[in-house]
């Protein structure tokens, strides 16, 4: 234990120095403010029509959802997507509670939701891709492991440091969605009520667990499970990153697998084995809010433990391999 | 090295708060969304009422209720009666608003009575002055299984019962108007119809329609409301013309009854406007009105209205 505190350290100032972080903030502050003006067109615009009443703008949407249901060209999946949604927006409306207030909180909530799968993982593997093919590209790899350390020392202190980092992109990603949504929407919201529990049943949707929660513990309970999904995906591109030699390859493998899960997803695939892999099990949010799961029969504890397993693997693979690997050149 | 130190205090320092913050959230969210414990919320939407017509009048709030037509289904602009109305009231310096379009596509009166019960559609009704309603054609066409397809029987089942109408029941139209004017229709053969067949349903919608209205009057008292009368959509098929226009005329009668009960509602009669110009009004489905079979509604209804 002695000796693993300045090598996490090492290695927490080398990602810094590498300016990796600052990238991923850079990133950030360009892309955010491209979705709050967007959001906020869309705002305008609905004011502009339904005259800031938003339960007007709700009664619209759930006739519009209801007409859309009566086609025979959607198909059944996407029907049934719809009576949920339909149905939430009908409690929503029936208590009261306008559910898209506009505020930078409710942005920060609803961009996060939207960034889980793909956007905040991406930053992650920004870090994570890296840590271990990069030493190797440039050969640094050598003088580090020439050092009277043990390797697996050498790997848990990258991977300490990773996780640290997972932490603050996640909470970088909300701090600066929040300011600069804020900006254009206001900075308040944090007591909004937001309604979860709604309990799915095929098409049906039980509202007897259905409770309201501040907006703030909201984003914390979404926090929570991002983070979780971070520390999965963080694992495995540092796996990937062990076994590959370039970064290049270890980004492209990573982002393979991360599109590939997004596609599955929206296929809503009758192929039902594919809700084992990771990447369809990542969207955790979808069980706070309420939608359904993108393949039946996956509950929030089915996912966790799909991308725990997937996690704990990683990191099993990550040592194995490179504690026993030869280091050539 | 001093900067460096300063750096990796600070980074593991929010590191660990974001971490335990983090990790609390995911307790607090995994324990909340595997055991929620369910509340009652008793709170209700706004009760008052917009102001009435007279003393804002120089601003129309409309809103739309009922079925297909209302909806606009058949126009391929997609604007329907309703947007053209409110187009024509606000043109030369006018003023209107559409609140809402609540039409769903084969809406029936007793889907409409269960709609109206609606908290949301009840506010709605309430922040209108102008509402127009178009409802009953379904029933009448429907219910009598003119068009002969296999969804329509369910549909008239469900207009028997209005105390079993649930809201996915009401959503589900018939494969008959799904695609707006663009598939046309199988139509009906005159075998099917007999004036008999229409008028069946005729007595049981019509009381329906009148509990409708009372309702509409009871949200809203102040509100102008415009009833839509029904044209015959099946004058252009052989042997239909007259029971058909016999039951649409009768169906009419009996909505002028019901609605000179209620001192601000007016029929808006549609008849005569398709009555030998059905090849010309409407659109391929042969059922629902094309553009310019709308653009004449909304004629007769800005007329109705200023």
């Amino acid at each position: 234990m002695t000796n693993l505190l300045p090598l996490i350290r090492n290695e927490c100032l080398k990602i810094i120095k590498k300016k990796r972080f600052y990238v991923i903030l850079l990133i950030l502050l360009v892309l955010v403010p491209m979705f709050t003006y967007a959001q906020m067109r869309i705002a305008e615009r609905s004011r502009d029509k339904f005259n800031s009443d938003w339960r007007l703008e709700i009664q619209q949407q759930i006739t519009d959802n209801q007409n859309s249901l009566g086609s025979d060209r959607i198909p059944e999946e996407w029907k049934s997507y719809r009576r949920i949604f339909l149905q939430q927006l009908q409690y929503y409306l029936d208590h009261d509670v306008n559910p898209n207030e506009p505020s930078g909180v409710t942005f920060t909530r609803e961009f996060v939701n939207n960034s889980v799968s793909l956007f905040i993982p991406l930053l992650i593997m920004a870090v994570a891709s890296d840590l271990v093919s990069g030493e190797r590209t440039t050969g640094t790899i050598k003088m580090l492991l020439t050092r009277p350390v043990r390797r697996w020392k050498v790997l848990f202190s990258k991977m300490v440091a990773l996780l640290m980092f997972v932490s603050l992109i996640v909470l970088s990603v909300f701090v600066i969605s929040y300011l600069i949504s804020g900006l254009a929407f206001g900075y308040k919201g944090f007591n909004v009520p937001v309604f979860t529990g709604f309990q799915l049943n095929g098409d049906t949707v039980d509202m007897t667990k259905v409770h309201a929660v501040e907006q703030w513990k909201y984003l914390l309970m979404q926090g929570g499970l991002i983070w979780y999904v971070s520390i999965v995906v963080a694992l495995l591109a540092f796996m990937v990153s062990v076994l590959v030699r370039s970064t290049a390859a270890s980004i492209v493998v990573m982002m393979a697998a991360l599109i590939a899960g997004t596609i599955l997803t929206n296929m809503a695939s009758a192929w039902t084995a594919a809700k084992y892999l990771f990447m369809v099990n990542m969207e955790l949010t979808t069980y706070l809010a309420g939608t359904p799961a993108p393949i039946e029969g996956m509950t929030l504890g089915f996912s966790m433990a799909v991308l725990g397993i997937w996690g704990l693997a990683a990191v099993i693979i990550s040592f194995a391999v490179f504690t026993k690997r030869d280091i050539l050149n | 090295m001093k900067d460096s130190k300063w750096t990796w205090r600070t980074v593991s320092l929010v590191s660990i708060l974001a971490t335990l913050l983090l990790i609390t959230g995911f307790v607090y969210a995994v324990g909340d969304i595997l055991n929620p414990k369910g509340e009652q919320f008793l709170s209700s939407l706004p009760q008052e009422t917009a102001a009435p017509t007279a003393a804002a009048d120089d601003e129309y709030k409309i809103l739309a209720l009922g079925d297909s037509l209302a909806k606009g289904t058949g126009d391929n602009s997609g604007q329907g009666f309703v947007k053209r109305t409110v187009d024509a009231l606000s043109a030369n310096g006018g003023k209107a608003e559409l609140l809402g379009n609540m039409g769903i596509n084969g809406l029936t009166t007793a889907a409409l009575q269960s709609k109206l019960q609606e908290e949301g559609v009840q506010y709605a009704l309430r922040q209108a002055n102008v509402i127009l309603i178009s409802i009953g054609g379904n029933d009448l066409f429907r219910g009598s299984d003119i068009l002969g397809t296999g969804g329509s029987s369910g549909q008239a089942a469900a207009a028997e019962k209005p105390s079993e109408q649930t809201v996915p029941q009401s959503t589900k139209a018939p494969a008959n108007n799904k695609v707006e004017g663009t598939t046309p229709v199988p139509t009906a053969s005159a075998g099917d119809l007999t004036p008999e067949s229409l008028l069946s349903a005729l007595p049981g919608a019509a009381k329906r329609l009148g509990s409708i209205l009372d309702t509409v009057a009871e949200v809203n008292p102040q509100a102008q409301v415009y009833y839509i009368g029904l044209y015959n959509p099946f004058g252009d098929i052989e042997g239909l013309l007259i029971p058909g226009n016999q039951a649409v005329t009768a169906w009419n009668n009996a909505a002028m009854d019901m609605i000179n009960k209620h001192q601000n509602m007016t029929l808006v009669p549609t008849f005569d406007l398709f009555d030998r110009h059905l090849a010309k009004y409407l659109s391929n489905d042969h059922f629902h009105p094309n553009g310019d079979g709308y653009q004449r509604m909304s004629e007769r209804i800005v007329q109705a209205v200023r």
